[in-house]
């Protein structure tokens, strides 16, 4: 189990220190002068190189990268030109809507998905599968700014139950926060209850063609207990990959969502700090994403190894 | 009560309006009073209000950067020694009254006023002043023009100050009155290369900055008002609401559902696609639009390039329909004009120079005259951004208008900070698309009539034109001598002036009191319950 797990956290490592030297070659590559945007219309040329020398843009982009990658090294993200504060500071605002956004949607889209899915497979054929299918196959094709509208629409504007957007006044409690991140939970989950749907249907039908589900009916098993007991169980392990591969993928890719109901996440952070070309920013929150993923796929493989032991035992 | 009056429709637009924003919440608010119904309540104390503004603004430091939201927002929290009355008239805020000024025109004597309280709680000195302005003049790039006209800045008394110049500079006092590119005054012992405490002596102090969630600031309760009627930016300015959360909202749409579901007090600039749903959200919601907020311009490089020979730039004129391309940028006639004055009619810069040489249209002219200045073809790099919609509409059609008139072209459709980097590089572009506000001094905007920018106009009859009209002091002098500035523009072709843009914005019938203007301001503003 150990030299599973220290083998993973190496590939990790070496993942990471490729994201880095992308980002950083990627960021500078693109055109666009974070100095500029921040000095406004009037700032002549002159104004604007003065400024990039107090930013230490003008240094050669191998010198600005080992300062970077120095300042990681001692665990400092870096300062945003824009925003004027640590980048570690201004991720650690932005990760708890994110983070809640983002557990909430999969909660959501479980809750919905798993049921559907299984409901889906066990009738595989009849009209609730056909309508499962479908409706699962419309909410993957649904974009999810217009569903965000739409639920804006009615539930803030018309009916007023929630807030159009933002995460709360200043001094917000827990639950008024919360309640600012329903819609756009209620939009992320069932958009991607729509892929569980498909996942779960996919990997139960595949285990009830699996002799040992035959068997345990020929056993004389409950239908009940075959299906939580054998085929449920075993069919989790696609359903955990692709619950956390969705969360993971909603930490970095919950933009729209984000813009839409103007939340302060990471995504929103994102869009906003490229378009501002704020690159220390955009740096640190890439290669936090990029940790993100990494650690969540280190973590579905762990959780594996606890569902299902034969892929413990191949580590080793 | 507002809430109860019949919904105003949007109006088309006017002529130059001395309120630049909100004419209908203007008369709305005015028809409150006359009926006694808003008087109780729009002194009402307390509460907190939501402004939803277009993004996060660029700092805090309102001298850094010439960005409007800086100098909204800040403009709370800070105050300039003059500022703009409800006539766009030059009016005291900080300093005691109108300065002194001698009759060569080259100094200027500026008595501050007693008992200014600062946020820490001291007493405004002439001290402050003086290390404000320096700071402004180091840092601020329009503090950096002011610098090269002032032969020395000095304290002449524990509260009095004297600006000498080197030459008679009438625009000095709007530059200082100016809110964006603020020649803010601030506490001497706050200041710092980087400012982390922002102490000033407006009505408002910051609380809490939180980047892309808010910017709160709360009450200065020993805020010393002046004693003049409010008038403008100008007068008397109370902050009655405790609380102002400035919420950047960069999606328009998040904007106008927000102000339509109460959330937001207030929505700054929304499309103006969206005034038919504006319009819909009343009683609860106000409608709010501003003639003549702005004009689209066309930069021309007279650096580099194609476009460096005159004759050219003017066959790219001729080329042009000014009218064709604000039809393209703002759709509804109501929210433009096209007109070849630069200032609009009944302000001191109205003028008719050049009007023939706008909006000609004329494909045939333009070609003989491009193949004179021997014009062999090389494309007419336009470059512009999709940040704003309608400076992209107005590319679309002016690329058809160029090449109808034979210019082979190149559309540059590049993301708005590549836009801001590149057109410091007479290298990479021909013209580019951009806009500015309508300003009540010339000198302000845009900054092509001055030094260094994008396009490097430079030549001796700029020089001569400008000089002169920047030395005459008198008003009067001063309107026709634009109208020369003006010709010179339409002669020389460093910028094509496109039209005169309405804005439009939203405000809760719960926010009172509020008073339309170019950069807006909640102090005077109430919340009724």
């Amino acid at each position: 189990m150990l030299k599973f797990l220290i083998h993973r956290l190496g590939g990790a490592l070496v993942v990471l220190a490729i994201v880095a030297v992308l980002v950083f070659a990627l960021t500078r590559l693109a055109s666009g002068d974070p100095v500029a945007l921040l000095l406004g219309d009037q700032a002549t040329a002159e104004d604007i190189a003065q400024a990039r020398v107090q930013y230490g843009l003008d240094k050669p982009l191998p010198v600005q990268f080992a300062l970077w990658v120095g300042e990681l090294l001692q665990g400092n993200l870096g300062q945003s030109i824009f925003l004027q504060q640590p980048v570690a500071q201004t991720l650690l605002e932005r990760a708890e809507p994110t983070l809640m956004l983002a557990l909430l949607a999969v909660g959501i889209a479980a809750l919905i998905g798993v049921p559907c899915g299984m409901a889906a497979a066990i009738w595989r054929g009849s009209p609730s599968d056909q309508l499962l299918s479908s409706v699962a196959m419309l909410g993957a094709s649904v974009p999810s700014f217009w569903f965000g509208l739409i639920l804006i629409q009615l539930f803030a504007v018309k009916l007023g139950w929630f807030p159009a957007s933002g995460y709360g006044s200043p001094d917000a409690s827990f639950a008024e926060r919360f309640t600012h991140l329903l819609l756009p939970a209620l939009v992320l989950g069932v958009l991607n209850s729509a892929l569980i749907i498909r996942f779960t249907r996919a990997s139960m039908l595949d285990i009830l063609g699996e002799d040992y589900v035959r068997t345990a009916r020929a056993k004389g098993l409950g239908e009940a207990t075959v299906m939580t007991k054998h085929v449920l169980r075993n069919a989790l392990v696609p359903i955990i990959t692709v619950l956390g591969l969705t969360l993971a993928l909603m930490i970095g890719g919950t933009v729209v969502t984000e813009t839409v109901f103007n939340l302060p996440g990471v995504g929103n952070l994102v869009v906003r700090a490229v378009l501002r070309r704020d690159y220390p920013v955009i740096q640190g929150t890439l290669l936090m994403i990029a940790s993100v993923y990494v650690f969540i796929n280190l973590a579905i493989d762990l959780a594996y190894t606890l569902v299902d032991p034969r892929i413990r035992l191949e580590g080793k | 009560m507002q809430t109860k009056k019949p919904r105003q429709p949007l109006q088309p637009a006017q002529g130059f309006a001395v309120m630049r924003r909100d004419l209908l919440g203007l008369a709305a608010a005015s028809a409150a009073w006359w009926c006694g119904m808003g008087a109780a309540q729009a002194q009402q104390r307390g509460g907190a209000v939501n402004l939803a503004m277009i993004g996060e603004p660029q700092g805090l430091d309102p001298m850094v950067s010439t960005a409007d939201l800086v100098g909204t927002v800040m403009q709370h929290v800070y105050e300039p020694l003059y500022t703009f009355d409800g006539q766009w008239a030059i009016a005291p805020m900080l300093a005691e009254a109108l300065p002194q000024v001698s009759k060569d025109g080259l100094l200027y004597q500026i008595a501050l006023r007693k008992g200014v309280k600062l946020h820490n709680g001291r007493e405004l000195n002439a001290e402050d002043v003086l290390a404000s302005l320096r700071r402004w003049m180091e840092v601020s790039p329009r503090g950096k023009a002011v610098a090269k006209e002032v032969e020395a800045l000095t304290a002449s008394g524990p509260l009095a100050i004297e600006i000498k110049l080197k030459a008679p500079y009438a625009p000095l006092l709007a530059q200082l009155a100016l809110p964006t590119g603020m020649a803010a005054i601030m506490a001497k012992e706050s200041l710092a290369p980087q400012i982390k405490e922002f102490i000033g002596t407006g009505p408002y102090k910051l609380k809490e900055r939180r980047p892309d969630q808010f910017i709160v600031l709360v009450r200065h309760e020993s805020y010393s008002a002046r004693k003049e009627a409010a008038s403008g930016y100008a007068g008397k300015r109370e902050a009655l609401i405790d609380e102002l959360r400035f919420v950047p909202v960069p999606n328009a749409n998040t904007r106008i559902e927000g102000a339509l579901s109460g959330q937001f007090h207030y929505a700054d600039l929304l499309p103006v696609e969206a005034a038919g749903r504006v319009d819909k959200g009343a009683p609860a919601v106000v409608p709010i639009v501003t003639p003549n907020f702005g004009f689209p311009y066309i930069v021309l490089n007279t650096q580099e390039g194609v476009l460096a020979k005159p004759a050219l730039r003017q066959a790219v004129q001729t080329a042009t329909g000014q009218a064709e391309l604000m039809a393209a940028g703002f759709g509804n006639p109501r929210f433009f004009t096209a007109e070849p004055n630069f200032f609009p009619k009944g302000t001191p810069f109205y003028a008719d120079a050049g009007a023939k040489q706008y909006n000609q249209r004329n494909p045939q002219s333009a070609k003989e005259q491009a193949a004179k200045a021997g014009y062999n073809g090389q494309p007419l790099r336009i470059m512009v951004s999709r940040q704003y919609e309608f400076h992209y509409n107005i590319a679309l059609v002016l690329n058809e208008q160029l090449k109808k008139a034979g210019f082979k072209t190149e559309m540059q459709v590049v993301d708005w900070a590549t836009l801001v980097q590149r057109r410091n590089d007479a290298k990479l572009w021909d013209l580019f698309i951009t806009h500015s506000g309508v300003f009540p001094e010339p000198m302000l905007s845009p900054p092509q009539l001055g030094e260094g920018a994008p396009g490097g106009w430079d030549t001796p009859a700029k020089k001569v034109a400008l000089t002169s009209f920047n030395q005459e002091s008198d008003p009067a002098k001063r309107g026709a001598l634009w109208g020369r500035v003006q010709q010179l523009v339409y002669d020389e072709v460093p910028f094509i002036e496109v039209g005169k843009f309405n804005s439009l914005s939203a405000r809760s019938a719960k926010l009172q009191g509020y008073t339309p203007l170019f950069w807006p301001f909640f102090w005077n503003t109430s919340l009724a319950k």
